[in-house]
C-alpha cells in the first residue's frame, strides 16, 4: 500500500494497483486479528488518511492546513467546517464487507472533532452539531454493517485537557450518540493522564471509558466503576514488545481493584505509529494475554 | 560563504529535498526504463542546459546498470537538481538529496547502533521508514562527504549542505536500548521520569556521536554553511530545552555558519528556549502553509506570519529564512504573493539583511515541473520586493 500510494502520487502506477494493494493489506490485517483471537474486528482505517478525512469529505468540506497530530511525527488536515454543516453521504466510514463481525468502529470523539476543526462557530455548539449530523449517522451506518463496539478516540482531552464548562456540552453530544444505540459506546482518552478527569469521565453517558495506562497510574482509576474499562495496556508508540504475562497481571489488577462492568484489553492509542510488522506482533501478544485472562476467569 | 552572499539582503535558497526523477529511481532500483523516462531526462537536460546531458541519455539506454553506473546516475541526478535551482535563480543551492535515500534513512543507515523497523504514515499517503536504536551510537564513516565533494565540483552558485539534526533523528527513532517494557503496575510518575532520562541520554548521544563528527568532517572538506534540519524539534513541547542542548552539543566551537530548519509547528513553542541557540545564524521556517493566498502586507493579510516578530526579537539577531512556498500544494504562488510576504517580513524586521527567502520545507512531494515553477516565481517575487525596497535587483 505504501509503495502503491506513492506510485500513484507520482503517476507511476494506476488506480487498480492501489485498489489491489488496499485489498491485500486489509486481508492481511484481518488474518492477523483472527490469528490473535480478537473479539472485535477492525478495518484498521487503512483507507483513512487521517481520523477526520472520510467524515470531512462526506460533508463536502475541504481538508485544510496540515497540522501536527499532538506530539507525534504524524500530521492531519484540519477539517474546514465553516458555517452550518451539510448532511453528507457517510458510505466511506463503513468497513469493507470482508471485515468479519462483530466489528469495532473507530471514530473521532465529538469533543476532539470540534476542537481540531478549522471552524468559525462556538466549539461547543459545533460539538453537538457534529454529534447529531455527522457522528450519529456514521455510527448508525456502522452498526447496520455489524459494528458492536463504537470506539470514540479522544487524545485531545488527554493531551490538552478540558475546561470545566465544556463537560456538560460533551455529555449532551455523547447522549446524542448513546441514545437507543444497539452497540457498546466507548470513549477513549489517550496521549495524556486521565487521572484528573476520572470523576467527570465516569458521569458521561457512555458504556465504557478508555484510559491510556502508559500515561495514567492504575491507582488513579479508583474502584467500583459503573462502566466498562478499555484498558490501554499495549504501548502504540514504542516498538518494545509487551510480555503477555505482564499484561495478564495488569488485567487481573484492574479486574480486582477497578472492578469495571466489562474489561476490554486494548492498545493505549492507535497502532498507526508503529511499522506493520511491529503492530502485528503487539496484536498477537494482546490476543495471547486476553486468552490467558479468559482461561483464568473461567477456571 | 562569500562575503557577498553572507550579507545579501533577501538571499534566496531552497530548504532541502527535491523529488527524484523517475529515471534515477527506476535505474537505481533495477527496474526497466521506458521512453517516457528517457524523454524526461532529455527535456530537463535541454531546458536546464545541463552540460553534456546527451551522455546521460546514452547511459540510460544501456540498462542493466552496474554499481558504478548507478553511482554515476545519482551524480547526474545531483547535477540536474543543482542546475534546476540555479536556473530558477536561487542564490544558494543544494541537490535536493538526490544522493540520499531521504533525510532520516540516509543518516541512520550509515550509523552504528540502529536497526530498521518499517514504514509509518507521516501525512496523507506519505510514509517514512523508522529505525530503532539498539546499541551504542557511532558514525561508521562521515556520510555526506562524497555528496559534498561532488557538489563543490559542479555548483556554480553558493552551496549550503543540510544535515538532519540530533533531536529529529532521535524523535523519529524507537529507543530499544533497554528492551524491557514498562511495568504498568509501577507508579506512572516514576515511569515518566525514567522515560525522560532515557530520552535525554539518547538525544545527546546522537548529537555527540553521530551529528558532530559528521559536521567536523564536512567543515574539514570546506563546507561553510551547514543547515541543521530539525522538523521534529517541537514535537514534544516539554523537550524544547533538550532540542536546544542537542543543537549546541552538535555545533559548539565549530567554525561554520549554522542554520536550522523548522517546519509545521506552533512556532510560539520555541520561545524562549531558542534564546540559548546563539550559534544558529539563520532559522529557515515554514509559514506559507498557514497563510492566506490573498495579496497584502498588513497583519490581517498575512495571518501565517504573525509569529515572525518573535524571531526578530531574538537577542543574537539571526536571519530568518522566510518560508513563502506551500510545499504541500501544487498551487503556484504568484510573484506578487511572494513579494507581499517578503515585504511584510521586511516591515516587521525593519532590516532586509535579516530576511532570507525560501520554500516552507523541501519540495520533494512536488513534481519537478511544479517545484521549478514555484521556485522561479519565488525569485521573481523577490525581485519585485527588491524593486519596491530600492535594493539592487541584479537585472
Amino acid at each position: 500500500m505504501v509503495a502503491a500510494t506513492r506510485g500513484i502520487d507520482r503517476g507511476r502506477v494506476g488506480a487498480d494497483a492501489v485498489e489491489r494493494a488496499f485489498a491485500d493489506d486489509l486481508a492481511a490485517l484481518v488474518r492477523v486479528q483472527k490469528d490473535a483471537g480478537m473479539d472485535f474486528f477492525s478495518d484498521g482505517l487503512l483507507r483513512w488518511q487521517d481520523i477526520f478525512r472520510p467524515l470531512t469529505e462526506a460533508l463536502g468540506a475541504k481538508p485544510h492546513t496540515l497540522v501536527r497530530w499532538f506530539d507525534t511525527n504524524t500530521f492531519f488536515r484540519e477539517p474546514e467546517l465553516l458555517g452550518s454543516l451539510a448532511k453528507g453521504r457517510l458510505d466511506g466510514v463503513v468497513a469493507d464487507a470482508s471485515v468479519p463481525r462483530p466489528r469495532v468502529t473507530t471514530l473521532p470523539s465529538p469533543y476532539m472533532f470540534s476542537r481540531a476543526a478549522h471552524a468559525d462557530q462556538d466549539r461547543n455548539r459545533l460539538m453537538v452539531e457534529l454529534a447529531e449530523r455527522v457522528l450519529r449517522p456514521a455510527i448508525d451506518a456502522a452498526v447496520a454493517a455489524g459494528a458492536e463496539l463504537i470506539h470514540l478516540e479522544d487524545p485531545w482531552l488527554g493531551y490538552s485537557g478540558i475546561a470545566r464548562e465544556d463537560w456538560a456540552p460533551l455529555g449532551e453530544a455523547l447522549q446524542i450518540l448513546h441514545r437507543d444505540l444497539k452497540a457498546t459506546l466507548a470513549f477513549h482518552v489517550y496521549f495524556g493522564d486521565a487521572a484528573p478527569h476520572i470523576d467527570e469521565l465516569l458521569k458521561l453517558p457512555v458504556d465504557a471509558l478508555g484510559v491510556d495506562l502508559v500515561q495514567t497510574d492504575v491507582k488513579a482509576l479508583g474502584s467500583d466503576w459503573n462502566k466498562g474499562l478499555v484498558a490501554g495496556v499495549i504501548n502504540g508508540r514504542s516498538s518494545i514488545l509487551e510480555s503477555p504475562k505482564d499484561l495478564v497481571d495488569v488485567a487481573h489488577h484492574l479486574a480486582d481493584t477497578v472492578r469495571p462492568r466489562g474489561l476490554y484489553l486494548s492498545s493505549n492509542c492507535e497502532l498507526g505509529y508503529l511499522p506493520t510488522v511491529v503492530a502485528e506482533q503487539k496484536v498477537q501478544r494482546l490476543g495471547e494475554a486476553a486468552r490467558k485472562v479468559k482461561e483464568l476467569v473461567s477456571v | 560563504m562569500s562575503e557577498v552572499v553572507e550579507h545579501k539582503a533577501l538571499l534566496t535558497h531552497e530548504v532541502g529535498s527535491l523529488d527524484k526523477p523517475g529515471w534515477r529511481v527506476k535505474a537505481y532500483a533495477g527496474k526497466p526504463l521506458d521512453d517516457k523516462d528517457v524523454e524526461e531526462a532529455r527535456s530537463w537536460g535541454e531546458r536546464l542546459q545541463v552540460p553534456e546531458y546527451e551522455r546521460l541519455i546514452d547511459l540510460l539506454r544501456h540498462a542493466p546498470f552496474s554499481k558504478e553506473q548507478k553511482a554515476e546516475l545519482q551524480r547526474w541526478s545531483s547535477l540536474y537538481a543543482v542546475r534546476l535551482e540555479e536556473s530558477a535563480g536561487l542564490d544558494v543551492v543544494y541537490d535536493g538529496e538526490q544522493q540520499r535515500t531521504e533525510m532520516y534513512d540516509w543518516a541512520v543507515s550509515h550509523t552504528n547502533g540502529f536497526e530498521r523497523r518499517g514504514s509509518v504514515r507521516a501525512f496523507d499517503n506519505k510514509y517514512y521508514t523508522k529505525e530503532a536504536v539498539v546499541g551504542p551510537i557511532s558514525l561508521r564513516s562521515p556520510f555526506h562527504n562524497a555528496e559534498f565533494s561532488y557538489l563543490v565540483s559542479v555548483a556554480e552558485a553558493e552551496l549550503k549542505i543540510p544535515v538532519t539534526g540530533a533531536y529529529t533523528i532521535a524523535d523519529w527513532s524507537f529507543d530499544e536500548r533497554n528492551r524491557t517494557p514498562e511495568n504498568l503496575l509501577q507508579p506512572a510518575a516514576e515511569r515518566a521520569r525514567q522515560r525522560h532520562a532515557a530520552r535525554r541520554d539518547f538525544v545527546l548521544e546522537v548529537a555527540r556521536n553521530m551529528i558532530r563528527p559528521n559536521l567536523e568532517a564536512l567543515i574539514a572538506l570546506g563546507a561553510r554553511w551547514i543547515q541543521v534540519d530539525e522538523p521534529g524539534a517541537s514535537t514534544e513541547p516539554d523537550e524544547l530545552d533538550l532540542f536546544v542542548d542537542s543543537f549546541n552539543a552538535s555545533v559548539e566551537g565549530l567554525d561554520a555558519m549554522f542554520s536550522t530548519h523548522l517546519c509545521f509547528s506552533d512556532y510560539n513553542l520555541f520561545f524562549p528556549a531558542i534564546e540559548r541557540m546563539e550559534q544558529c545564524r539563520q532559522y529557515a521556517v515554514g509559514f506559507a502553509n498557514y497563510d492566506s493566498r490573498e495579496l497584502g502586507t498588513t497583519d490581517a493579510a498575512r495571518p501565517g506570519y504573525q509569529v515572525i516578530k518573535k524571531f526578530r526579537d531574538l537577542p543574537y539577531k539571526p536571519a530568518l529564512g522566510l518560508g513563502v512556498l506551500d510545499i504541500h500544494s501544487d498551487f503556484i504562488e504568484s510573484p506578487e504573493l511572494v513579494r507581499d510576504r517578503v515585504l511584510y517580513a521586511v516591515k516587521v524586521f525593519g532590516d532586509p539583511n535579516r530576511i532570507h527567502v525560501t520554500p516552507d520545507c523541501g519540495l520533494r512531494t512536488r513534481s519537478w515541473k511544479v517545484a521549478y515553477e514555484k521556485l522561479r516565481n519565488m525569485t521573481a517575487g523577490v525581485r519585485l520586493a527588491r524593486r519596491e525596497l530600492g535594493l539592487p535587483t541584479g537585472e
